[in-house]
């Protein structure tokens, strides 16, 4: 008896081979823009790196892509028999779609970001990885939900908001589409919750309630800091990774166990309840 | 290279299929979109070199090109390839046959100059067909 199967994406295939050579994944999520998901993104994958570890940044935002600039990397992504092998910086493999449309608009449909995703998934030849960091657009649009379904088995969040109503409110409804997504929020972090040279004047962030209200970890608190700034004005990571920011990052990835975590996990574990 | 990388992909997703439903490979057909910039035969003989020793050695191996049809959202015009690559510089055609949708970010519409393309056929590689003997 014969059987046809027709329309196969065999980049599915493609892209679980690739996963299956890395330990974790995380999805730096919000669903406002202008949080800083981007800096929070690049600034871990450097400091992960600097702790010794393996790890790959993956820039998803595809109308405003911004890792490759904080990175200060201008070359394309190199080929070999095994895929694109994404150029490192500051001992990060970064794929962004900014290394291929230098700096052009890019003005993709909704399918379109489907079908750009699954590409640099299928074809990124990370090898093997202790972490690969996931810089996700704003919005719950296509791009979040193509992660979700191709990354979910392996897949945490930790999602970035600001100590604002407004981003809380957006924040929320991440969070919700996140956890009936069954992917794990590690924590929430808040943004430009104080000002660096100032220091903290609260007690209780709007942020802590959130991850209170979700039953999830509350990271902590990160400042505003114009230092962070200047650095990435400057395309310049080693400067960032001094500033107050990263410190604080720092500090707060360590006191939530992430990396020590990692650390004992073995290939194909289940993502972190 | 990046089309070694697919076809090995390609093998690789075929040779799964036959594990999960079992039966074997009579057939299988691959469409190169046109976008996708890859020469017909040359997919073919690397499609006939790597499947040599595997289970997929006897099957008819199939290799079709589909030509771009590209829709303008904008102005609803319909377009080929070669229209919309024509102008392009090298560079900009290489970073298009990686990731096909970057057309919006280098090429215009020739009717209404704007660049809110969608890629109905011709997009990229992909396996049409699989036919099983189960």
């Amino acid at each position: 008896m014969y059987k046809s199967y027709t329309s196969l994406d065999f980049r599915e295939g493609m892209i679980k081979k690739r996963l299956e050579r890395i330990k974790k994944i995380i999805l730096i999520t919000s669903g406002k823009g202008g949080v800083g998901k981007s800096t929070v993104a690049a600034t871990m994958a450097a400091l992960t790196a600097k702790e010794g570890m393996s790890v790959g940044l993956l820039d998803t935002d595809v109308h405003g892509p911004s890792s490759a600039f904080i990175f200060g990397i201008r070359s394309l992504p190199k080929e070999d028999r095994h895929g694109l092998l994404p150029p490192i910086s500051n001992g990060v493999k970064v794929m962004s779609l900014d290394l291929f449309a230098t700096g052009k608009p890019i003005p993709v449909s909704g399918k379109g970001a489907r079908q750009i995703i699954k590409e640099l998934l299928a074809l990124t030849e990370w090898g093997n990885l202790d972490f690969l960091i996931v810089d996700t657009p704003p919005g719950t649009g296509d791009v979040l939900l193509t992660l979700i379904n191709v990354l979910g088995k392996k897949a945490f969040s930790i999602v970035v908001t600001l100590p604002t109503s407004l981003s809380i409110s957006v924040v929320r409804r991440t969070i919700e589409l996140l956890l009936t997504s069954q992917i794990p929020i590690f924590g929430v972090l808040e943004n430009m919750s104080y000002r660096a040279d100032v220091g903290k004047s609260h007690s209780q962030s709007r942020g802590e309630l959130l991850a209170l209200e979700f039953g999830v970890k509350f990271l902590g608190e990160l400042p505003i800091d114009y230092k962070a700034s200047e650095a990435i004005d400057a395309r310049d990571m080693p400067s960032l990774l001094k500033t107050d920011f990263a410190k604080t990052l720092l500090t707060l990835l360590e006191k939530s166990k992430l990396f020590n975590y990692n650390k004992t996990q073995k290939l194909n574990d289940g993502p972190i309840q | 290279m990046h089309e070694l990388t697919l076809v090995e992909g390609i093998i690789s997703y075929i040779l799964d299929i036959v594990h999960e439903k079992g039966g074997h490979v009579v057939s299988f057909k691959v469409v190169i979109g046109e976008f996708a910039q890859f020469d017909k035969n040359l997919i073919k003989d690397l499609l006939l070199e790597l499947v040599k020793g595997t289970e997929l050695e006897n099957s008819k191996v199939m290799v079709e090109i589909e030509k771009a049809v590209v829709t303008c959202l904008c102005c609803n015009s319909k377009w080929g390839m070669d229209e919309l690559l024509k102008p392009l510089n090298n560079d900009q055609r290489e970073m298009i046959h990686f990731l096909p949708e970057l057309l919006n970010s280098f090429s215009r519409c020739p009717n209404c100059g704007k660049s809110c393309f969608e890629i109905e056929k011709g997009r990229s590689v992909r396996v049409a067909e699989v036919k099983l003997n189960v």
